[in-house]
């Protein structure tokens, strides 16, 4: 009797090192975030205070720095770096626009930018639902465009991206680390 | 005979240590570096936008679907995806100190919990068509209120139900693992998906098929 309850006490525990195995999966160590065109459009929208239509959105996971060199160390010079972490980092026009003088139809797109010291070469790319830049595939490309770097006066741990209203559209502000860059979008 | 069950105790005792103790560093892991977003502000100064203290996540169904696209092990287009936020816990209690039972939950946190079905989907006896939708939950005990609703790109605060577009009841079970921060999942069941909500010690699935 005893060498059964043991024996089943056994099993009971190994029941339990099974179950505490959660497949469910844990939190990212780079957190997604997302920036809409107009600015917190979310809000205004259940606040019911929209005075513009929706044109944009930005869906992007945000790296840290923790100590490490970011332009030239992390993210190599000439090569083509996905602007995020683990899903593609992914952009959505919700009306036709134009980048570089390009019509750009409205849709998904991935977004990605090969870094040099002085300027930026950002991608829209076709290819959505992907995941970093490790397939990157240059005839999916729709436009490519060279934007120049400038230096920001804050450090930025985490990688940012945010929309910024100009006087024909809003440009899409990337900044991480000391650098920041500016793809004007117009419509 | 003894000697083998407790060797055999202290053995299942030991990898039932090593991977609780391995959880719990993964666990505090994470805890700490939220703690650390939200207690030392002067480590976060973003003037373009603060990192969220629920971060956001997204879920596709296949499951993994990106990573499988990226390995060319699949051609197809992805069938779902869903877009949350992840509130924590913190030591509060789910149904006490976060959620009421009958109150509408907005299944995440800051921006609407989005549920984009890329093909048309049957859930339970209703056809949804392919499309955008926002999802928020009104839980009970046993059971929770699944609602599918047409208000995308909104906030989760204020979920208008004159835009909803189906109700779903499915029952909740009790699980034995706390879970700090609120997950939603696709995982494959019986042939076809299901959406996997769990926090806390409660976990609700609603089925699905494409």
């Amino acid at each position: 009797m005893k060498k059964t309850i043991t024996l089943l006490a056994v099993f009971q525990l190994f029941f339990l090192c099974l179950i505490a195995q959660s497949n469910l999966p844990p939190v990212d160590k780079s957190p997604m975030d997302m920036s809409y065109y107009p600015n917190s459009y979310p809000v205004l929208k259940i606040q019911d205070k929209i005075t513009d239509p929706l044109v944009a959105r930005v869906v992007y996971s945000r790296p840290q720095k923790t100590g490490r060199a970011i332009f030239g160390g992390l993210v190599k010079y000439g090569e083509v770096w996905r602007m995020g972490a683990n899903e593609a980092t992914e952009i959505e026009f919700f009306k036709n626009v134009h980048i570089d003088g390009k019509k750009i139809s409205r849709g998904r797109y991935t977004l990605y930018a090969v870094v040099n010291e002085t300027s930026w070469t950002i991608i829209v790319n076709k290819e959505t639902d992907t995941w970093g830049s490790f397939k990157y595939n240059a005839k999916k490309d729709v436009i490519r465009t060279e934007v120049p770097v400038q230096k920001s006066d804050v450090m930025l741990e985490s990688l940012a991206m945010a929309f910024e209203k100009t006087t024909t559209g809003c440009n899409l502000v990337i900044a991480w680390d000391n650098v920041k860059v500016a793809l004007p979008i117009n419509f | 005979m003894r000697i083998l069950v407790s060797s055999l105790i202290i053995l299942l005792l030991s990898a039932c240590d090593n991977k609780s103790g391995q959880e719990k560093t993964t666990g505090q892991e994470t805890g700490k570096r939220d703690t650390i977003a939200i207690t030392n502000p002067e480590n976060n100064i973003n003037p373009y936008v603060q990192v969220d203290v629920s971060p956001m996540d997204m879920s596709y169904y296949p499951a993994d679907y990106p990573k499988l696209k990226m390995a060319k092990s699949t051609n197809a287009p992805p069938l779902a995806r869903v877009i949350y936020s992840r509130p924590h816990l913190q030591g509060r209690q789910l149904f006490h100190d976060v959620l009421k039972y009958g109150e509408p939950w907005r299944l995440g946190a800051n921006e609407a919990t989005e549920l984009d079905f890329y093909t048309n989907t049957r859930i339970q006896d209703k056809n949804i068509k392919a499309g955008r939708y926002i999802l928020y939950c009104i839980p009970e005990a046993d059971k929770w209120t699944i609602v599918l609703n047409s208000n995308i790109d909104s906030w989760g605060l204020e979920p208008d139900p004159s835009k909803d577009i189906a109700r779903f009841v499915v029952p909740v079970k009790q699980t034995n693992n706390l879970l700090e921060f609120f997950t939603i999942v696709f995982q494959q069941a019986a042939g076809n998906a299901e959406l996997v909500m769990a926090w806390g010690h409660v976990e609700a699935r609603l089925p699905l098929s494409f």
